[in-house]
């Protein structure tokens, strides 16, 4: 029915006419669209059926049903477990004990903590490195835009997921049976990872170098190599660079957990002194790991905001 | 005049459309000639230029540049081709990272082999070239910046010089002026036109404006539902013949002077 209409309707009262509005209205509110019409706003307050919407149902499900989820997983999770609540909480204050012995820092075999740092941030640098190098050839391949052939860009992608699938240290423990304990054993179980990763994120960076600068250079009569080099990388270096920094980052907290299955570096020290109750050496170990790390971070974030790459 | 550029019953349907883009277009372009294409928006303009080289892949027809036909080659011959081929872009595509120079020398990367264009060797001959190219398009003093810091204009002429840098016979312009100030438009437009009788190249101009067209062009092509239903002199451009080709009356072709009346 149209608005004009209404003026040859049955002249029965203006309270009809506000009533066949309502029904309009009502018409409109399809029961799962809790949705109020522009026309319903003529209305007085009173008189609307709901509050006036906006956004409509299609497009909050998805959160609504991602908090459903979330409290469902919380008490699937809580009751699986069986957490014995007194028995937390009544040694959690041993912690302190072990934190006090901790901070008991020595310069005892000093020469030995600082070395065993050193091999691990060797092996941190050596594996970001290579990992770069083969991460920018395989990024280049998986990338949607850029690959030589398309089905490739999906096998690696899935391929990158699988490396990814087994945990670092499980790598570690495998190639340690090839490599024996050295240092080479930590690069090369940690590159899994490390290619898996710079291989998915350069990907992404390339993909977002639009088609057209790619176009431009494809027009000039450039390969595929030199359009690479050109302009895929010059134009996703910000984010390339800053993936790098990202991942020597975690390379290094990696690289120190290594140590533990056998694979050297600061690792191995923090678990040798743990296991003979040398706390005091352990402590001043992981003081060092964090005050390197730390240090790190600073380092990279105020190079980043100089360079403003 | 020799012609350039030559197409023959060039024909373009995109997938999932049953209308083709481009029908039966025919056309050619000689040496130093500056010619526009006008027409309404989806009237298979863009896809006519991309067809040229090969940016879309023409379903049939023969296109020919200085004689040779390229629809058929295929990697290094296509590369090889597309040399002789400039492309200017609405909106620029250049690499905002990189310096004037080094996007203005891109033109020169279907000349070098691999190894030199991915380290960025280019020849003394092509910096100079380069620079002097600059100059004259008043570029001199940004050739260090990055071309992301330029204006809109400015990265505009950065787009026609590294066109240029390929010496080709035939530049493509697929609305270049569309982002531009009209100011900014007056000069793209005379240096697409100096450039073209100077380096005797054969351009194609994607227009908007018919005004702008009617202005800087030796001749122009009307099209009109993917086909080219207007080939002639700016003089023969009747009325008539603009309304038909945008299928809209007169007076709603001509919105800019009649507003510059009213006001």
């Amino acid at each position: 029915m149209e608005i004009g209409d209404l003026s040859t309707m049955s002249p029965s009262g203006v309270e009809s006419e506000v009533a066949m509005i309502a029904t309009q209205v009502r018409a409109v509110q399809m029961p799962e669209i809790a949705f109020t019409p522009v026309s319903a706003l003529e209305l007085p307050y009173s008189q609307r059926d709901a509050k006036i919407a906006v956004s409509i149902p299609r497009y909050t499900l998805p959160v609504t049903l991602f908090w459903g989820c979330v409290f469902i997983l919380v008490i699937v999770s809580f009751l699986s477990l069986k957490l014995d609540f007194a028995k937390i909480f009544s040694r959690v204050g041993n912690l302190g004990g072990v934190v006090s012995k901790l901070s008991h820092l020595t310069s005892d075999k000093l020469d030995v903590a600082i070395g065993a740092l050193m091999e691990s941030v060797t092996v941190t640098i050596l594996a970001t490195v290579y990992g770069l190098m083969i991460g920018l050839i395989v990024g280049g391949l998986a990338a949607e835009n850029i690959t030589p052939w398309k089905p490739l860009a999906a096998i690696l992608q899935s391929f990158f997921s699988l490396l990814r699938a087994v945990p670092t240290m499980i790598w570690a423990l495998l190639v340690l049976v090839c490599l024996g304990f050295s240092p080479a054993t930590g690069i090369v179980g940690m590159l899994f990872h490390v290619v898996a990763f710079f291989g998915r994120a350069f990907a992404q960076s390339f993909e977002e170098v639009p088609q057209a600068t790619i176009e431009a250079l494809l027009a000039c009569g450039a390969n595929r190599l030199q359009i690479f080099f050109s302009a895929i990388i010059p134009a996703s270096l910000t984010s390339l660079i800053a993936w790098t920094a990202l991942r020597f980052e975690v390379n290094f907290s990696e690289s120190s957990i290594l140590g533990m299955v056998g694979a050297g570096g600061i690792g191995y020290t923090i678990m040798a002194s743990m296991s003979s109750y040398q706390m005091e050496r352990a402590g001043t170990a992981i003081l060092m790991v964090f005050v390197f790390a730390f240090s790190l971070e600073l380092l990279l974030t105020s190079v980043k905001r100089k360079l403003k790459v | 005049m020799n012609s350039v550029l030559r197409i023959e019953g060039l024909y373009k349907t995109y997938p999932g459309s049953s209308s083709p883009a481009l029908a039966n277009a025919s056309m050619e372009v000689r040496a130093g000639e500056v010619v526009s294409i006008i027409g309404a928006s989806g009237a298979g303009k863009t896809t006519l230029m991309r067809c040229i080289n090969r940016m879309v892949e023409p379903d049939a027809g023969a296109v020919f540049i200085e004689g040779t036909e390229i629809t058929q080659l295929r990697d290094s011959e296509l590369r090889n081709a597309r040399r002789r081929i400039g492309m200017v872009f609405q909106h620029f595509n250049l690499v905002n990272r990189l310096t004037v120079m080094q996007n203005v020398l891109h033109g020169r990367l279907g000349y070098m082999n691999s190894l030199d264009g991915v380290m960025g060797r280019y020849s003394e001959d092509d910096k100079l070239r380069a620079l002097n190219l600059l100059r004259e398009t008043g570029l001199e003093e940004y050739a260090y910046k990055r071309a992301g810091e330029l204006s809109g204009g400015q990265k505009q002429r950065v787009g026609i010089v590294r066109a240029v840098m390929q010496k080709p016979a035939v530049m493509l312009c697929d609305e270049p002026i569309a982002s531009l100030d009209p100011a900014n438009s007056r000069v793209i437009m005379d240096l697409i036109c100096e450039l073209a009788k100077q380096g005797n190249i054969g351009c194609l101009v994607n227009l908007h404006q018919v005004e702008v067209a009617m202005e800087f062009s030796d001749r122009i092509i009307g099209m009109k539902k993917g086909y080219i239903v207007y080939d002639g002199t700016t003089s023969a451009l009747t009325d008539q013949k603009l309304e038909y080709i945008y299928d809209k009356p007169m007076h709603l072709l001509t919105i800019r002077s009649e507003v510059a009346q009213d006001g």
